[in-house]
């Protein structure tokens, strides 16, 4: 009982290693048939202060993939890099680019690979599977993986994520009508962000789209409340 | 874990044209455990006067008696009825009373003011520091998840049917996404001639 | 309280069922300084003699009509020290009631709680029955108000009254002269009118004092704005 005792006083004294930051920012990723959408803001936030107003939060991986990682920036910045050194290794052994079924299981491996002393970023990746259908992988840091067709993240995702079950999942409306278009996909992405901005001090300055179908990749920009 | 999610539950209202609303959900938790899918958190004070008392459910009881207490013994005294405004300040005032040892609910008032039927809605914090916006207030455990809904989906000047539509959809896809509430969702109209309540059916899961 | 204790109330039944205290209270109360009240359709009007019986004395300086809040005032006939006490009271609990409703206290509801205070003097060990008869005056959502509170704790709600010295002949006059539709100036006239029923002395603008309550709130009529209506006055 003593040392116990001894020890807890002992670690009080002690100051505590803290290695993460919270850096803020938002991902929303949609997909439809032959198209998948990924938007991110741009704000680059630590407590009450901006680093910057116009950092993308968004990686192109290859022509058909892109990686939407926030959380802990200084991570980002060496998953990403990391990320990029594997995917080069793989085109180098095995002569193409990745799959983003390909991507999306390495990342998991990954992020599991650091288990104990993880990558404080939140992951949402963007893309098209095995059949050319658009899909979106989310993660949560250490490396648990769903496939779905649209996932918010971030400082926001409690707010963004209902607005998306509401008008993509269609959750609470008896008549379903036929798939989600890119336009109306492109419009629930921007209306759930400029709400989303209202309530959330990380998330703002403006959003950052990309837009990935069979012909590549188009980027568009939305300016949001700076406030 | 917050004491204030110890039970779950989630309360949402909002301004329409000439009419207002007030939601919940119907949940009343342990932690993970449910107990019971029939748990009232909105209470009739008056005849276009409603207070929502999300929190801990053993507070949400004892607030909503003695709020009762206090509201009957001034009407007794006063001869007239509370309007919503005074009853705002009241439950403000009251829970100001415990600042140091506070309630675990976050009010919401609403209601129509006597006379000339403008629409009220208020909120509050645990020790009562009171705010009264323009359009909506959320309150409960799903809150983030109500604020992403109610801002996107609420606009001005909404009629009673679309207040209804609106409030119900930002309500249900909200404590969806929320493990603390849920199971069921009671709806509560409040126009100049008549309050409707409908009772939602919902993901029981 | 079990500390104090022989302090027992001072305020006991006679055996004819009478509490001699509170009637020697009003007989302090009518040997005071007459005052009158009004209510007229568009506010109410409170008036008190205030006669020094010095001319070194300074006017305008102690005045016996006080505001409590921004709708209400009050006059008294009786003792003056007693008075400012109730005065300090009225106006803590009208505030304390604006703190927990945020809105103003209405007239009756601070009659009543004044008169509770009143009764309290009337029962509690220790203390004595207030001197003094209270008329307090009011305006709320669109109407007026005019309240008498005794020493023992009795209110009433008047259309016109009178209390201190010579209140008897006051209110005959006022039952002679009061109709239900005066207009606030008419009714500041016949307020002075009824004071002037057995003053002794010249009545000026500095040995009356004059409030009037209506719409815009409760305010003390300065010297000015009185003697204006005394030239009025035959």
């Amino acid at each position: 009982m003593a040392l116990v005792l001894k020890n807890s006083s002992a670690a009080l004294n002690q100051h505590s290693f803290s290695p993460y930051a919270d850096n803020g920012g938002s991902i929303v990723a949609v997909a439809g048939d032959d198209y998948v959408v990924i938007a991110s803001d741009s704000r680059l936030s630590t407590g009450y202060s901006i680093y910057t107003r116009d950092q993308s939060k968004l990686f192109k991986l290859s022509n058909d993939s892109v990686l939407g990682c926030c959380g802990c920036w200084c991570d980002v910045l060496s998953l990403t890099k990391l990320l990029e050194a594997r995917m080069q290794m793989y085109l180098h052994e095995h002569q193409k680019v990745m799959s983003t079924p390909a991507i999306s299981q390495m990342l998991s491996t990954m992020l599991y690979y650091k288990r104990l002393f993880p990558y404080y970023i939140l992951n949402i990746l963007a893309g098209f599977d095995n059949d050319g259908k658009g899909v979106v992988y989310s993660y949560d840091p250490i490396g648990n993986l769903e496939k779905s067709k649209f996932k918010a993240g971030g400082s926001s995702g409690a707010l963004l994520q209902p607005v998306l079950d509401n008008q993509l999942g269609l959750s609470n409306i008896k008549e379903k009508p036929e798939a989600i278009t890119l336009e109306k996909a492109l419009n629930v992405v921007k209306d759930a962000f400029i709400s989303a901005t209202e309530r959330d001090i990380y998330t703002g300055d403006s959003i950052i789209i990309n837009i990935i179908t069979r012909e590549g990749i188009r980027e568009e920009k939305l300016e949001l409340r700076k406030d | 874990m917050s004491i204030l999610s110890y039970n779950g539950g989630a309360v949402v209202a909002m301004k329409g044209k000439n009419c207002v609303a007030i939601a919940s959900d119907k949940k009343f938790g342990i932690q993970l455990q449910l107990i019971s899918k029939e748990f009232p958190k909105i209470f009739e004070m008056g005849p276009h006067l409603y207070v929502g008392l999300p929190g801990l459910a053993t507070d949400t009881q004892t607030v909503h008696a003695r709020l009762k207490f206090r509201q009957n013994l001034f009407e007794l005294k006063e001869g007239t009825r509370m309007s919503p405004k005074v009853f705002s300040s009241m439950v403000s005032n009251m829970l100001y009373e415990k600042r140091f040892g506070p309630y675990f609910v976050e009010p919401i008032v609403v209601g129509l003011e006597p006379d000339t039927y403008e629409p009220f809605i208020c909120n509050m914090d645990l020790i009562g520091n009171v705010c009264f916006p323009e359009d909506f207030v959320v309150g409960g455990t799903c809150e983030d998840q109500l604020f992403g809904t109610c801002e996107t989906m609420w606009e001005p000047d909404l009629s009673p049917d679309d207040l209804f539509e609106t409030i119900s959809q930002a309500l249900m896809s909200a404590f969806n996404r929320d493990a603390g509430s849920g199971w069921g969702a009671v709806v509560y109209i409040i126009e100049k001639d008549k309050v409707t309540t409908r009772h939602l059916k919902t993901r029981m899961d | 309280m079990a500390t104090e204790r022989y302090s027992f109330s001072l305020t006991t039944f006679s055996p004819s069922g009478k509490l001699v205290q509170i009637e020697y209270a009003l007989a302090a109360v009518a040997a005071g300084a007459p005052s009158v009240g009004l209510k007229a359709v568009n506010g109410v009007v409170i008036a008190t003699e205030n006669k020094q019986k010095t001319i070194l004395y300074e006017e305008h300086m102690i005045h016996k009509i006080e505001p409590i809040t921004e709708h209400i005032g009050m006059v008294y006939s009786g003792m003056g020290p007693d008075y400012r006490l109730l005065v300090k009271r009225a106006r803590k609990m009208a505030q304390q009631y604006y703190l927990v409703y945020q809105q103003e206290i209405p007239t009756a509801q601070l009659v009543q709680k004044v008169a509770m205070l009143m009764q309290e003097y009337t029962q509690s060990g220790g203390v004595r029955p207030f001197g003094v008869s209270l008329l307090i005056c009011g305006w709320d959502k669109g109407k007026p108000y005019l309240f008498q509170c005794d020493p023992s704790g009795a209110y009433f709600a008047w259309k016109a009254t009178a209390m201190g010295k010579n209140h008897i002949n006051g209110k005959t006059f006022l039952e002679k002269r009061y109709s239900n539709d005066l207009e606030l100036d008419d009714a500041v006239h016949t307020a002075i009118l009824t004071l002037k029923e057995g003053f002794e002395g010249q009545m000026t603008e500095d040995t009356i004092e004059v409030g009037i309550c209506d719409a815009s709130g409760f305010r003390r009529l300065d010297p000015a704005t009185v003697k204006d209506h005394l030239a009025n006055i035959p």
